[in-house]
């Protein structure tokens, strides 16, 4: 129990509705908002003993009505203590939007760009907290009254972590990621007041595909959600590997996302 | 008699130069593409900031923005719409309301004030006086396909299909 989830009750941004757990919707958070996010997850290492322990704290801003930017540093126990091994730079574009009175498709392009100094210790690519290297895809997210559909396809590329933890030779250096996500609001069924506490129930599958030798892997990820004063956000889920035929080393475990959004502070 | 005369027209000359409009006193927006609070309250926050706005009452459950704005104001509602889509969503309608003193209009009857320029649209000829509400039929002020129908039915309106961005065509309601 070395890892209690500690939690530090500093949290963070919100966006427009479709405020999936694991993926980014094609929406954006309000022009001149920033927002804060705290993402902590505990994932069971498979080949050994222990936990996994993330942590990434996130900054957001609403550059524009279409564009929004994150920056994200990555903090983990990977060398037995809580490390700083890199950061990410984020940006995501609305390129598309056709809104009805409670409907509206979009879409967006985004790209991202990490660097971490840990070791390379699998042959999953996951330049959020892993790897060194970049992303590239486009999103599509429609809702329908109170059910939000969004589906994610992306190109991912690994660098050499550092000259020590180089990207081995022997594994794809590049993967196509998949995501589909299902949101529901499941409470309040009337609105009364913005003070209100809403529910969401979240449904996420990601997948991804290794481009040099076509090894792939799927998850499922429950979460429920609260959003409180219509200002932050706690996200609860559990992420469980379907089926895979690569090398992960811890792929199941629970996700703790924090979020409060600062409106009108830029801009 | 002569100067009377002449004194009547001048007043009248005067008023449809001048002409009695003076404000929009309130909006109400209905916001589209949102289903959540947080929505709700990002679009809030965004008219909220406004210098012109004095209160806004949010009706949650149709997504309907009620804006009283502040005496005097000189505010278009083409603020009131980019304060919407910054807050990352668009507006399904708009409702404004002003006032008029013995304002007479007939259909396409044009006023320009400042940088607004007001069309009366679908509309027969009447006396404007005191509050009176208006829908707003531009691009922008209603969802795509309604503008689609709006551009076929109102094609006798030369101004309308040109998408002047300061150009209000406004139906009474």
């Amino acid at each position: 129990m070395k890892y209690l989830f500690i939690i530090f009750l500093v949290s963070f941004r919100l966006s427009a509705q479709e405020l999936f757990v694991m993926t980014e919707p094609a929406s954006n958070m309000p022009t001149g908002s920033i927002g804060t996010r705290l993402s902590q997850s505990l994932m069971k290492e498979k080949f050994e003993s222990g936990y996994n322990y993330h942590i990434v704290p996130e900054i957001m801003y609403g550059a524009s009505k279409s564009l929004m930017l994150h920056a994200s540093a990555f903090v983990s126990n990977r060398n037995t203590s809580l490390v700083v091994e890199g950061g990410s730079f984020y940006g995501k574009y609305r390129v598309f939007s056709v809104d009805d009175i409670h409907s509206h498709f979009r879409i967006a392009v985004y790209g991202r760009a990490s660097f971490n100094n840990s070791d390379i210790h699998q042959e999953e690519i996951e330049t959020m907290g892993h790897n060194s290297g970049f992303e590239t895809g486009l999103v599509a997210t429609q809702l329908i009254n109170k059910l939000a559909i969004s589906s994610s396809v992306s190109f991912e590329k690994a660098l050499d972590n550092t000259s020590k933890n180089p990207f081995p030779d022997s594994q794809s250096n590049s993967a196509t990621n998949y995501t589909l996500s299902f949101g529901k609001l499941v409470y309040p069924k009337v609105y009364t007041s913005l003070k209100q506490t809403n529910i969401n129930l979240m449904l996420e599958f990601i997948g991804q595909k290794l481009n040099q030798n076509s090894k792939s892997f799927l998850d499922v990820v429950p979460s429920i959600q609260f959003i409180i004063n219509s200002q932050a956000r706690i996200d609860f889920a559990y992420r469980q590997q379907i089926y895979s035929n690569m090398l992960r080393t811890a792929p199941n475990g629970i996700y703790l996302k924090l979020e409060y959004t600062f409106f009108n502070v830029g801009n | 008699m002569k100067f009377l005369s002449k004194f009547l027209i001048a007043i009248v000359v005067l008023l449809s130069v001048t002409n009695s409009f003076t404000q929009i006193s309130k909006a109400e927006i209905v916001a589209t593409g949102l289903t959540c609070s947080m929505c709700s309250n990002a679009i809030n926050k965004q008219l909220k900031k406004l210098p012109e706005v004095e209160n806004v009452a949010i009706d949650l459950n149709t997504n309907t923005f009620t804006i009283s704005l502040k005496k005097n104001n000189n505010i278009s509602p083409k603020i009131l719409k980019e304060s919407v889509q910054k807050a990352g969503f668009f507006v399904g309608s708009m409702i404004v309301t002003m006032d008029f003193e013995n304002q007479r209009i007939d259909d396409n009857f044009k006023i320009k004030k400042d940088n607004l320029n007001l069309i009366f649209i679908d509309t027969n000829s009447k006396t404007l006086n005191g509050l009176a509400k208006f829908k707003v039929l531009d691009k922008g002020y209603l969802v795509m396909k309604d503008f689609k129908k709006n551009l076929k039915n109102y094609s006798k309106y030369a101004s309308y299909n040109l998408d002047n961005e300061d150009d209000y065509h406004l139906k009474p309601i």
